[in-house]
């Protein structure tokens, strides 16, 4: 039996001047339920997320939390959601628990209570060691998982993360997505946007694909990327060093109807018809000395593209 | 749940540790303002029997070679209020453009002419010339009025000479005392220069205090942090509260550490009535804060609000007579700063220290500045909101 429903937006539009940045856009976020919002930019996700959090008012439609009408009852709403914006929305000048308490009085927190929050939330992102530091003498990843505990000082059902992933390091991602199941296997509701299939593979349950401020698709990821590569196979991947274009031509030219390569930044995407020309197209970059730091196909896949002979050949010589 | 008051204390605190976060920057707030008031002190100390010692440095040009003009020259190097010296007519045209503040008096030829002169003979009348520095007015009337004695009396001597005979030249001198005090509205109240100078220093840095909290304010807005500010259930007037409550309660620590050093190295102190300064101190105080949120409301960027807010300090601080006393500058001038609350501020903190005036004397000054600080509070709320309400809703 599905968890109740804990954020819900009912025909939602947002205008930016002329510009209708949200467009009637409806969605339901489940308790123990991890969403992402995915589009590219300005396809209205952090517009979306701006709304569900209390920060920006629609133009139409209605915000609730656990049926609580943001428009009437805003200081209840507000209790009930943990938002942790794109920008670390922290003091840099203060300590993580200097911080953590803050924001903590903000919601109506104080005394023993906000001391032991403070130090359980602190534990929960594993920054107990640094709860005395200043946070401008913290790491990106660091600050990152102090946002993610501010948001959850005062123990709200409502997760809202904007684009969290966008400064951290592969491993740090990691450990936040880790943090993130976990809160959502304690009942908590969590909807991120993201701009990244492969993050939205890696820890979310659902997907919905906004596209000029329009709700375009909803469903799992695996529905979702089947629908863009049929029965393709797919490999994500964070390059060490970008492959020289040689190579990427030759990989093309190889697979003239079927290998797409995309790079953006140090990720990698590849995407083939079959886990044969998937495990291929991965041994080619391999054997010519692209290296890289972490890689993953849609669960189950994986081993079907490193089992390819080739493949295994040069993964073995690393 | 935290009551509106214990939210807008927690918002204040915060503001608090944010300032004390950056210790050398903090300390700078107090100790700036100290070392410009104890130059300025310094710099315009000119103690009253210092004052009437003090011997203007002066040339003397003599092109005559009478002999009423020769002892007129005497008399003038003997005047204990100068410092007189004789010289050439083109040394004397370098020196007065090289060294300011040294006029020369230039004895024209025919001036031994006086010596005939006769009261009611407005014709004829021999020229004595007076070189200054165009700077240098205070010089040129001080040159003249000594010069004017001492020839008038030179011609008294000459006039009266011939049935005086036997009068010691020590009998010509003025017929009347002069007899000079400065005066206060308090008999008890003595000026201090350092006086003059910590009122206003301690202004001005209130309003510069005024200005980094603005300032801060629009940083804070303009990093994630605000986003979350927004998501919180905190109402913007409580986050205009607490941030006006910090930055006066930081202002008012501005103002007791800067007069009490002011007390301690220059004996400041405050002669006039101890209630009007306290009440002025917090009417400057919330000046400050209402400043400060005044700079986030309208100074749009934070580079902008920083270069607008200087000049409109510096400006209102000189007109207002912060940094030399009102009296010194222009009528117009003097006028046009009755419009400003430095000018008033600076009028009750006087009254309240060297003048050593009651409450009486300081409550205008209160109410001003109060007027000033409520107007600049409403100002910049209504404006805040009205951005807030626009960013909410997608108005650009």
């Amino acid at each position: 039996m599905p968890l109740p429903v804990a954020l819900s937006l009912v025909g939602v539009c947002v205008r930016y001047g002329n510009r209708l940045a949200v467009d009637g856009v409806s969605l339901d976020v489940r308790r123990g339920e991890i969403v992402g919002l995915m589009g590219p930019n300005g396809s209205g996700k952090s517009t979306t997320l701006a709304v569900a959090a209390g920060v920006l008012d629609p133009l139409a439609g209605t915000v609730a939390v656990e049926a609580i009408d943001r428009s009437r009852n805003p200081a209840e709403f507000a209790m009930r959601v943990g938002f942790v914006p794109q920008e670390c929305g922290l003091y840099d000048e203060l300590t993580a628990a200097e911080n953590l308490l803050f924001f903590g009085q903000l919601y109506g927190l104080g005394g023993t209570d906000l001391r032991r929050r403070v130090a359980r939330v602190l534990a929960r992102v594993s920054l107990t060691d640094r709860a005395t530091h200043c946070v401008s003498t913290f790491s990106g990843g660091m600050k990152q998982r102090l946002n993610l505990a501010i948001a959850l000082i005062h123990d709200p059902p409502v997760l809202l993360l904007d684009e969290p992933t966008a400064a951290l390091d592969p491993a740090s991602r990691d450990s936040l997505f880790t943090d993130l199941t976990h809160l959502r296997d304690d009942g908590h509701a969590v909807l991120l946007s993201t701009h990244h299939l492969e993050e939205a593979e890696l820890g979310c349950d659902r997907v919905i694909v906004l596209e000029a401020g329009k709700l375009v698709a909803s469903g799992t990821p695996g529905e979702l990327l089947q629908s863009r590569v049929g029965t393709g196979a797919v490999l994500y991947g964070h390059l060490r060093s970008r492959p020289p274009k040689y190579l990427l031509r030759a990989i093309r030219s190889r697979f003239p109807d079927g290998v797409s390569i995309e790079i953006t930044g140090r990720r990698l995407r590849l995407i083939a018809p079959d886990h044969v020309a998937l495990g291929t197209a991965l041994a080619m970059l391999l054997t010519d000395g692209v290296e890289l730091d972490t890689y993953r196909t849609p669960a189950g896949t994986l081993e079907r593209v490193l089992s390819h002979p080739v493949c295994a050949t040069a993964m073995g010589s690393e | 749940m935290t009551s509106r008051l214990g939210l807008i204390l927690t918002l204040a605190q915060k503001d608090w540790r944010l300032f004390w976060a950056d210790r050398r920057a903090a300390l700078l707030c107090f100790v700036v303002p100290i070392v410009l008031a104890s130059a300025f002190g310094l710099i315009f100390n000119q103690p009253t029997q210092a004052l009437t010692e003090t011997r203007l440095p002066i040339l003397i040009v003599v092109e005559d070679d009478g002999p009423f003009t020769a002892k007129v020259v005497t008399d003038l190097l003997a005047s204990p209020r100068l410092e007189a010296r004789v010289v050439s007519a083109a040394e004397a045209a370098t020196l007065v453009v090289e060294q300011p503040g040294q006029p020369a008096i230039v004895l024209t030829r025919g001036f031994e002419r006086l010596k005939q002169w006769q009261p009611g003979n407005t014709n004829d009348r021999p020229e004595l010339r007076i070189l200054h520095h165009p700077a240098g007015m205070a010089d040129r009337q001080w040159a003249e009025g000594v010069a004017t004695e001492v020839i008038m009396q030179r011609l008294a001597r000459e006039k009266f000479g011939g049935f005086s005979a036997g009068v010691p030249d020590s009998a010509f001198t003025t017929p009347m005392q002069v007899h000079a005090t400065a005066i206060t509205g308090n008999s008890d109240a003595q000026f201090n220069s350092y006086s003059h100078s910590f009122c206003g220093m301690t202004l001005q840095y209130l309003l510069f205090w005024g200005m980094e909290s603005g300032l801060l304010f629009l940083r804070e807005r303009q990093r994630g942090v605000w986003g979350r500010m927004r998501a919180a259930p905190v109402s913007l007037g409580s986050v205009l509260a607490g941030k006006a409550i910090a930055t006066a309660a930081i202002a008012m620590l501005q103002v007791l550490v800067t007069f009490g050093f002011g007390y301690l190295v220059f004996g400041v102190t405050v002669s006039g009535s101890l209630l009007g300064f306290v009440l002025l101190a917090l009417a400057a105080c919330g000046l400050a804060a209402a400043t400060g949120l005044l700079v986030a409301a309208i100074g749009g960027t934070e580079a902008r609000a920083r270069s607008v807010s200087i000049l409109v300090i510096l400006g209102v601080s000189m007109i207002g007579g912060l940094w030399v006393p009102a009296f010194m500058l222009p009528q117009w001038v003097r006028e046009l700063a009755l419009s400003l609350p430095t000018t008033w501020a600076m009028r009750g903190l006087s009254a309240a220290t060297w003048e050593g005036l009651g409450l009486r004397a300081i409550l205008p000054s209160v109410a001003v500045v109060t007027a000033f600080a409520a107007v600049f509070l409403v100002l910049a709320t209504l404006r805040l909101k009205r951005a807030e309400y626009r960013i909410r809703r997608g108005i650009v």
